[in-house]
């Protein structure tokens, strides 16, 4: 494979569970070129892998661990694979991220990307060596936490390779089950129930292979300057507080899910916040593989030896949005949800929906309510075991309250099945229409339009249509950065974005690119992802939010967010116009012309 | 953001609310300051707080990296920003994603 370009394999692994083949499927150096890779090249090859309308537990549908052009190269953060799949949750295309190691050995086996179809006749851990494919028992793994499972299967594997693996969720089929490697996952959308279903409790990578950088000197020039600049302000946040900084700022200006979305300003955010528990818990950091920020933040958790990654997402969803206020409490629900393997987004919003339901009498819980924190606790247990009420939780919002009833749906806090992020929609109004187009659903990971309501520019409470031209080029930032891949906390860092992408894909691959040709690459992705969506049913009418946020104001005590509120009318105005400004039919589909414009068809 | 002409004499006591790294620098959440623009305001802030000067503020403006708010709503940086008595300034690290 001569024309294979610097910095890829130029081919993927395609394993079928259920006849233990496997076989080499080359990639197109064009491919290479339009898609990237992570995100980008894995929306790509789910498009060729893909029967339509397929069920996302269905035999052939595939599960792929995608690296990029970047993985292993000295670039700080660039330490990254994808998880794709049609999701469980939301029967929608989805792209989950992780880091560390795993990327490294993965890409080492000599491939871009690894897919999985089929399914394994008994618990299996997936073997990917210098060797070739295997297929090894996982039995004595099943049944145990991520973590536990790879200490499992070191011991039965021996030494050198690096584990993705599912926790009990997973196995269970919970709908955002997670896949974990050292303690980080690939959180949302349900990745580890679709490996569940293919019975495959882990995938071990190792290998040798390398690749050739097109301009290595000038690689290790540029990333000794990007590292560098790493250190610098633009991560300080990261750094010091970590993402849970977010916590105490987004309470003042309101905008802080609180109570599953009824309000959003929380009581208890101080106790919560990590200015706090640093005073009150040890805490230390970490990093990803050949990361220079290192924006984990571990917290000690009483009388235990291993530490709690804590994050906004997981502060805000096990503590506001249940009324939690008692940092102990959501920290070992954070750690309970490390354990089972669920997304602490998805786990506390239905914990939180589920907690409002019983108080309007739709659920017969008595001690279900908002800030009871041994409820949270033994609910998330029963989420991961589909026991009790644990069982319905297990669907995610979308699906339990379709069985509850009532009319819990208008309050059931997602958008396509994907449990809405801390970020309250009515508050920040270029974030709600990034929400309500995501093509994985409600995603802050795939939408960055949160900077366009904190800017001077627009207003957040009263978004009008000149806020969907930087909400799109936030999603396309966004898009380009999981394609490469890049952290997002780098962005800061980066003086100009297109031109610095474009010259960190010179350096390692030498294609000739510009600034104005990544920026048509991360819109073909994201035309590419809605394409995708397309030929799995999607219908306009997903594109929207519940009723709650188009109907109910934001209490009066929600300070600068008071009384907030984004009609139905106009973010239907605002999901056209983005539609229009995408190129696409004002209704959202694609048009035969941007199939042909990005070679979809 | 309207401007208006205010006398420089009439005391303006704005409180500034820090968070994120301003505050961790600081060692402090809030701080009363008497200014009527924007700018004032951050001058006086360094000097209460040589630890935010050249890092968080500098010649009256932020640096890049931070954000201003004006009382939880609105995004300010202009440093004629006029302040009205009572006002709340909020200062923010400017990166936002969890």
């Amino acid at each position: 494979m001569t024309d294979v370009p610097p910095g890829y394999h130029g081919r993927y692994l395609r394993v079928e569970l259920s006849t233990r083949r496997a076989s080499d499927v080359p990639i197109p150096p064009d491919v290479l070129r339009r898609f990237i890779g992570g995100s980008g090249l894995g929306t790509w090859i789910l498009l060729q892998e893909t029967p339509d309308g397929i069920d996302p537990y269905a035999e052939s549908a595939p599960l792929l661990f995608v690296f990029s052009p970047l993985v292993g190269s000295p670039l700080t953060t660039s330490a990254k694979f994808v998880v794709l799949a049609k999701s469980p949750l939301t029967e929608r295309i989805n792209d989950s991220l992780s880091s560390s190691h795993f990327a490294i050995a993965g890409k080492k086996t000599g491939y871009d990307a690894i897919v999985v179809v089929g399914i394994a006749d008994e618990p299996t851990c997936l073997v990917i060596d210098e060797n070739g494919v295997r297929y090894e028992s996982a039995g004595e793994a099943w049944g145990l936490s991520s973590a536990a499972a790879t200490e499992v299967l070191k011991r039965q594997l021996g030494a050198g390779f690096r584990y993705a693996a599912i926790g009990p969720a997973g196995e269970n089929l919970v709908r955002y089950a997670t896949i974990s490697h050292d303690g980080r996952h690939a959180g949302r959308g349900g990745m580890g129930a679709v490996m569940g279903s293919k019975r495959l409790k882990a995938v071990a990578v190792r290998g040798e292979a390398t690749v050739s950088y097109h301009d290595a000197n000038g690689l290790v020039e540029y990333s000794k300057r990007l590292s560098h600049e790493s250190f610098g302000p633009a991560t300080a946040k990261y750094r010091e507080l970590g993402t849970a900084a977010n916590l105490l700022a987004f309470n003042r200006l309101a905008v802080l899910p609180t109570r599953n979305f009824q309000s959003s300003t929380f009581a208890g955010a101080a106790q919560l916040a990590p200015e706090a528990l640093a005073v009150t818990h040890e805490k230390t950091r970490a990093s990803c593989a050949a990361c220079t920020i290192g924006c984990e933040h571990i917290y000690q958790l009483g009388g235990q030896q291993t530490g709690v990654r804590m994050e906004y997402e997981n502060l805000f969803a096990l503590g506001p949005l249940c009324g939690i206020a008692v940092p102990d409490v959501v920290l070992a629900a954070s750690q309970l949800c490390d354990e089972l393997g669920l997304d602490t987004i998805s786990a506390g919003a239905s914990i939180a929906f589920a907690m409002e339901c019983a108080d309007r009498g739709y659920l017969a819980a008595p001690e279900l309510r908002f800030g009871n924190g041994d409820v949270v606790l033994r609910t998330l247990q029963q989420i991961g075991h589909r026991e009790e009420l644990g069982d319905l939780l297990a669907e995610g919002t979308r699906i339990a309250a379709g069985q509850i009833g009532y009319d819990a749906a208008d309050f059931a806090p997602h958008v396509k099945g994907l449990e809405i992020p801390g970020y309250e929609p009515r508050a920040l109004q270029a974030m709600a229409l990034g929400f309500a187009v995501g093509t994985r659903g409600a995603d802050h990971n795939r939408s960055g339009a949160y900077e366009v309501d904190f800017s001077e520019e627009y207003d957040r409470l009263n978004a009008g249509e000149e806020i969907v031209g930087p909400a799109i080029e936030k999603e396309d930032r966004a898009a380009l950065m999981d394609s490469l891949i890049l952290c997002k906390f780098l962005r800061g860092v980066l003086t100009d974005y297109y031109e610095d992408m474009a010259e960190m894909l010179q350096l390692v691959a030498g294609f000739d690119v510009t600034a104005a040709e990544l920026q048509q690459t991360a819109k073909r992705i994201v035309t590419a992802k809605k394409w995708y969506n397309i030929r799995q049913g999607w219908t306009p009418e997903e594109d929207t939010l519940p009723k709650r946020f188009l109907t109910d104001r934001l209490p009066d005590d929600s300070g600068p967010s008071a009384g907030a509120v984004l009609s139905a009318e106009r973010l239907q105005a605002l999901i056209e116009a983005y539609n229009v400004a995408r190129g696409w039919e004002p209704t959202g589909f694609v048009p035969d012309r941007s199939l042909r414009e990005f070679h979809l068809g | 953001m309207a401007k208006r002409f205010v006398p420089s004499s009439i005391p303006m006591p704005i409180q500034v609310e820090l968070f994120g790294i301003p505050r961790q620098r600081a060692g402090a959440s809030e701080v009363e300051l008497d200014a009527q623009d924007l700018g004032t305001l951050l001058v006086k802030l360094g000097d209460r707080f040589p630890q935010l000067e050249h890092v968080c503020v500098e010649g009256g403006r932020l640096k890049q990296g931070y954000l201003a708010n004006l009382n939880g709503r609105q995004f300010v940086s202009d440093p004629e920003t006029i302040l009205s008595n009572g006002d709340a300034v909020l200062i923010l690290s400017a990166d936002a994603g969890g």
